[in-house]
């Protein structure tokens, strides 16, 4: 691929000069970030040269969100220096670093839904002919850049009605459009097929032959094994190393960034698979994210989902739950059959779901803990007279056991959820599976968004909870938790289920030939991690 | 079905989507009126019908634009009000210092007479954007201040003796049989039309409204916009304001109580999202002249004015009900 | 007892928050007072307890949707089709009935339009989800166009002597009713909302209906309640307001929805939902009625005073959005 980048546009403050390989482009030195009494980064430092792909790793909460919004104004940051091209930089607006030609791709979306693709990727910087939007010049480059991207989309298309991965594709088309000196990428191949993300793969290559720098967050293997010249490790807001990918193997690097061995950082669970308490026959949902689903969910036995965002294993979960209508087939818990199924059905049923998106499912975020640790067992006679009357005394002394049993930091009983950390609101909206009897427990996405440590607690008590005879059902996006704590796993592609592991079966390279429509991955890891 | 019906059905259903039932409403109802009520057609009603959709578009044009970027404006009616004592207050202050011909005391006057509308729409615009307090209640508040300070200055009475110039050839005049006020809102929504579909600013309005957070992050002051919104609108309330005061002949400080429900009305039925980040132009002048039709059609046939106000309600929860289940029915296909 | 030389000490930000509106009401009253002696003296403190105790209600009915996120601008046309209707039934059961019956019917009927009321707005709120500021700004002239349409236009004079003197004149323990009746109220609500699992899911759903309905609640019969609720309050402050005036009023409580949503939130009530407790309906019914009435006593243009209250609305309102930043 030897094309060119889209020649700068006349309009724009064309001309950005070409670096030598090798010269800094960004240099942060002891930088500190705080949002209220949360460090989110502290002493950071990094540093991007013309001419590399340099890769952020780390777990979720390690800072890389918050570094990158730093570096592309963001956010601002408490003390430290953060230079550009050279020159210290005091105050970065996301129109500053455009101009200075800092382009970022993001996680979450930063598109309009409402507004078609070429609207959306020229937001803030429209082409204009007086006061009049010059419509067909910016057609003509949108159909530019969407060709060289390979990206097939329409350009009058509305973004909401596109796929996630289309959106994504739109994200990258939207940093790509203009010249940039930087490219930012947080997660860009989270929605894509193998085909695209290679795609993708190729311009960033080309764009680094070019003298850009690169940054890529990310903490998939693979890609950071294709791509990366120099990687640096995150762990819970500080700086931990940065170091050549050429000489780090796969297993330091994990080492590196969560401070122990895969052997030490998923506990070992005992497996004692019994009866079968749910089963799925033949369910298709009526949203569409999933069809023909069988499988059957056993006491003793973590079974869990996998596969690329979008496939649909959240989906299941949902549906298993109550919160998916279906459109054919069946859900029987034991021997009930759950017909016109909802969440208050399934909690009597026992059966009981954590959602992966904690903010607008899981907790009351303005709600304190005791309001949140008992919200689904109001109608308990633990603690409620007649599911009517609140036993206060009750809810009090119960939200203390499980701050204890699962170690929930927090200024006291009334605080507020969203006073809480990450991981320590997940922890109190697991609590929730301790408030009354439970036999299935579905976990969706367990550790999004939680610091190491309260990750190894919730590692603990899904071992606590398997090993106590009940079900535990994990989906999760993280291939390593899905690999490392299931017993038995499914793997799902395009809403459909496409392959059970069970036990020594499920290894990485299974896993993600599963994942993908081809046999061979994209971009093969050498050797599983192990 | 052949092919080609399933290929008709499907543009249609596009062509439906895109446009709504609105003009078929419409139109069926000036059909039925015209078959029930042949007055309905005489010119002199259709004049009227068409000066009454012009005073409602412009005013709904301008709560269009807050509700695009994610507010309300309830203070619209109030500023009519306010912009009509102010108005009379200065035409007739203006002439009787003598300076200058008529036109020109009207002239001063009626732009001394927006100030007030104007200021109310920077303090909304300012509350809102900058302070982050809730649209609803910035503009309760600003419409009982500016409703009070009316009710005040003019004491009760309403302010007589506005120059002839002012209320028989602006209020009453007519060029080839049409207000000046259906040419007056022709340009408006000309020039509002122009602005959404033409210019960045117009899709600045879409983009803030549409997801304030990516508006941002592309590198939109934000602020500013919203801001700018509200000012729009009052300046557009003012100037019906004006208007209406030219029309009724005298500075009244309650004139327009009706507009704010009426302008958000005929939003919501025009298509405007209460979510923000949508509405256009063309459909909130059609619902202004379909809202006109109806109340001009409810009085043909006599239905008492007390009932009309029911009517337009139910309306409103028709139009609404219609789109969040449209909403809700897109969402679950997503 | 010898051994505690030190009591815990007062942690004086926790309880700054719940001294502010204590304090701002203080110091309307003595402002007023300063100007006006007449503001303290006995009669008027009787006066501005019943007033405080009639907005209350329509505060309290402001209060118990706010919470779950919505709104009711409708109050005022509740109030005012609750004293048409039953100042109707009263006057037309009287010659035939009496006294004793036509009160009571009269109070019996207000009472159950003001929850039919608040059923259609709870119905289309939460069955047919629809934002409630729509629902209620229609209901609002639906229910006016009827209040007015029945009356006719015109108040309806007449009403039973008893009917004032019962709920408006008569002294319980030297207490004014209007007064024993919204303590009663206003204890009661604060048992449902701090009590009872109705109030608690009133709460979550203030935040979030998706978390109360992944936690098994029934989201649309608790939100139907609490418009149910919403409208039986409004229809008590109407009940007790026509038999201040002594006529059914079609326009009784046009000017009252600003002032109860203003009531609320200045009170502590937030609007974005969630928070709240009964303590907002009763510091800022009596801060404004002390307002009102201060006003009135300093002969403060009629016109005048919406543009104070306009201005405390926008005050609380912009409290509001600092107390909740970052929300």
């Amino acid at each position: 691929m030897t094309e060119h980048m889209i020649e700068p546009d006349a309009a724009l403050a064309s001309g950005h000069p070409a670096h030598k390989a090798g010269e800094t482009l960004i240099e942060l030195r002891d930088l500190d970030k705080s949002y209220g009494a949360f460090k989110a980064l502290q002493g950071m430092q990094f540093e991007l040269r013309a001419g590399e792909v340099h890769v952020l790793f780390g777990e979720n909460g390690a800072g890389k969100s918050t570094l990158i919004q730093i570096i592309c104004g963001v956010q601002g940051f408490d003390s430290g220096s953060y230079r550009l091209f050279g020159e210290p930089v005091s105050l970065m607006t996301p129109a500053l670093a455009h101009d200075k030609g800092v382009s970022i791709v993001f996680q979450e979306f930063s598109l309009i839904p409402e507004m078609t693709v070429e609207e959306n990727l020229f937001l803030g910087h429209e082409m204009v002919q007086g006061l009049r939007l010059a419509k067909t010049e910016m057609r003509r480059k949108v159909h530019a850049v969407l060709d060289r991207l390979g990206f097939a989309l329409d350009p009058r298309a509305r973004v909401r009605n596109l796929r996630r991965a289309h959106q994504q594709m739109v994200e990258i088309a939207k940093a790509l459009l203009w010249d940039c000196r930087v490219l930012i990428l947080d997660e860009p191949t989270a929605s894509l097929t193998d085909q695209e993300a290679a795609q993708l793969f190729d311009i960033i290559e080309q764009l680094r032959a070019d003298g850009l720098g690169i940054v890529y967050v990310s903490h998939r293997m693979p890609e950071i094994s294709r791509l990366a010249d120099r990687v640096t490790v995150l762990r819970d807001g500080k700086y931990i190393d940065t170091v050549q990918m050429a000489d780090t193997s796969e297993k330091e690097l994990v080492q590196l960034m969560t401070g122990r061995t895969f052997d030490e950082f998923f506990p070992e669970i005992t497996r004692s698979a019994g009866d079968t308490l749910m089963q799925f026959e033949g369910v298709t949902l009526q949203r569409g994210m999933a069809h023909d689903l069988s499988f059957s969910v056993r006491r003793g036995e973590v079974l869990g989902f996998a596969g690329l965002a979008g496939c649909g294993k959240s989906e299941v979960l949902r549906a298993a739950f109550g919160l998916e209508p279906l459109s054919s087939g069946q859900i029987t818990c034991g021997s009930t059959r759950l017909e016109r199924h909802s969440p208050r059905k399934a909690l009597s049923n026992r059966i009981c779901y954590f959602p992966s998106d904690r903010a607008t499912e899981g907790l009351a975020m303005s709600q304190n803990l005791i309001s949140n640790s008992t919200v689904a067992a109001l109608d308990d006679q633990k603690f409620s007279r007649r599911g009517m009357l609140l036993k206060r005394p009750a809810e009090r002394s119960f939200t203390k056991e499980i701050i204890e049993k699962l170690k929930i930091r927090t200024p006291g009983l009334n605080a507020r959820a969203d006073q809480l950390s990450g991981g320590n609101k997940q922890k109190l909206m697991i609590a929730r599976g301790l408030s009354r009897e439970f036999d299935i427990f579905l976990f969706d996405e367990p550790t999004v968004g939680v610091d190491i440590q309260a990750k190894l607690e919730i590692y603990d008590v899904i071992k606590t909870l398997t090993e106590a005879g009940k079900a535990v059902v994990i989906a999760s996006s993280e291939l390593a938790e899905v690999m490392h704590m299931s017993h038995r796993v499914i793997v799902m592609r395009e809403g459909a289920i496409v392959g059970e592991l069970d036990g020594d079966e499920v290894t990485e390279q299974a896993l993600l030939s599963h994942f993908f429509a081809h046999e061979e991955p994209a971009a093969q890891a050498a050797g599983e991690v192990n | 079905m052949t092919v080609q019906t399933i290929r008709n059905t499907a543009r249609r259903n596009r062509i439906l989507a895109s446009i709504g039932i609105l003009p078929i409403v419409l139109i069926v109802t000036c059909g039925l009126l015209a078959l029930y009520e042949p007055r309905f057609l005489r010119s002199s009603n259709l004049i009227n019908v068409l000066r009454n959709a012009s005073f409602l578009s412009i005013i709904s044009a301008g709560q269009m634009l807050v509700i695009i970027v994610g507010g309300f404006d309830i203070s619209v009616g109030a500023i009519v009000a306010l912009t009509s004592v102010s108005s009379a207050l200065s035409i007739v202050w203006l002439a009787d210092l003598g300076i200058g011909s008529t036109a020109m005391v009207v002239a001063l006057g009626c732009l001394l007479g927006l100030i007030p509308g104007i200021l109310v729409g920077l303090a909304n615009g300012f509350f809102v954007s900058v302070m982050k307090i809730s649209p609803f209640m910035v503009t309760i508040g600003t419409m009982t201040m500016a409703a009070g300070i009316a009710g005040y200055v003019t004491g009760g009475t309403p302010i007589y003796d506005l120059p002839e110039l002012f209320t028989r050839e602006i209020g009453r005049g007519s060029l080839f049989r049409l207000p000046y006020i259906v040419y007056a809102a022709a340009l408006v929504l000309c020039l509002l039309w122009y602005m959404q579909t033409q210019t960045r600013l117009g899709r600045y309005f879409y983009a803030v409204g549409g997801n304030e957070k990516a508006a941002r992050l592309s590198g939109l002051n934000t602020r500013k916009y919203i801001w700018a919104a509200y000012v729009l609108s009052a300046l557009l309330a003012g100037i019906v304001g004006l208007f209406l005061t030219a029309r009724v002949g005298s500075g009244e400080a309650t004139l327009g109580s009706n507009l704010m429900l009426e302008s958000i009305s005929v939003a919501v039925i025009g298509g405007v999202a209460l979510k923000g980040g949508v509405g256009r132009i063309p459909m909130v002048a059609l619902s202004a002249l379909f809202l006109s039709v109806l109340s001009n059609g409810m009085s043909l046939i006599r239905i008492d004015s007390k009932y009309h106000i029911i009517i337009i309600g139910i309306v409103i929860v028709i139009a609404v009900a219609a789109e969040s289940y449209r909403e809700r029915r897109r969402a679950g296909h997503g | 007892m010898a051994d505690q030389t030190q009591s815990t000490p007062l942690d004086m930000r926790a309880i700054a928050p719940h001294l502010l509106l204590p304090l701002a009401i203080i110091g309307v009253v003595v402002f007023f007072a300063a100007l006006q002696p007449a503001m303290i003296s006995g009669g008027n403190v009787v006066n501005i307890m019943k007033q405080s105790s009639l907005f209350f209600f329509v505060a309290a009915a402001q209060l118990v949707v706010i919470i779950t996120r919505g709104f009711d601008l409708s109050v005022g046309a509740n109030v005012s089709l609750v004293s048409v209707v039953s100042s109707m039934v009263m006057t037309s059961l009287l010659p035939g009935l009496g006294t004793g019956i036509g009160v009571f019917a009269g109070v019996c009927t207000g009472l159950a339009i003001g929850a039919a009321l608040g059923a259609i707005n709870g119905a289309l709120v939460a069955y047919a989800r629809i934002n409630p500021f729509i629902v209620t700004l229609a209901t609002m002239s639906i229910f006016t166009g009827i209040a007015t349409t029945v009356s006719g236009g015109f108040p309806i004079f007449n009403l039973p002597e008893g009917f004032s003197f019962a709920l408006n004149q008569m002294k319980i323990l030297a207490l004014p009713i209007p007064l024993v009746i919204a303590g009663a109220v206003a204890w009661a609500l604060h048992f449902m909302l701090t009590r009872t699992v109705h109030g608690r899911v009133l709460y979550v759903l203030g935040d979030s209906n998706e978390v109360a309905h992944v936690g098994g609640r029934r989201v649309r019969e608790h939100l139907f309640f609490a418009y149910v609720t919403s409208g039986i309050l409004a229809a008590i402050a109407g009940l007790l307001m026509t038999a201040q005036t002594g006529s059914g009023e079609p326009n009784l409580g046009t000017s009252l929805v600003l002032s109860s949503i203003a009531a609320a939130v200045i009170g502590g009530a937030s609007l974005r939902g969630g928070t709240g407790t009964i303590s907002a309906p009763i510091y800022g019914a009596l801060l404004i009625t002390c307002l009102s009435i201060g006003m009135n006593l300093q002969q403060i243009n009629g016109s005048l005073q919406p543009v104070v209250i306009g201005a405390i609305l926008i005050f609380g309102a912009a409290l509001d959005a600092y107390r909740t930043r970052g929300r």
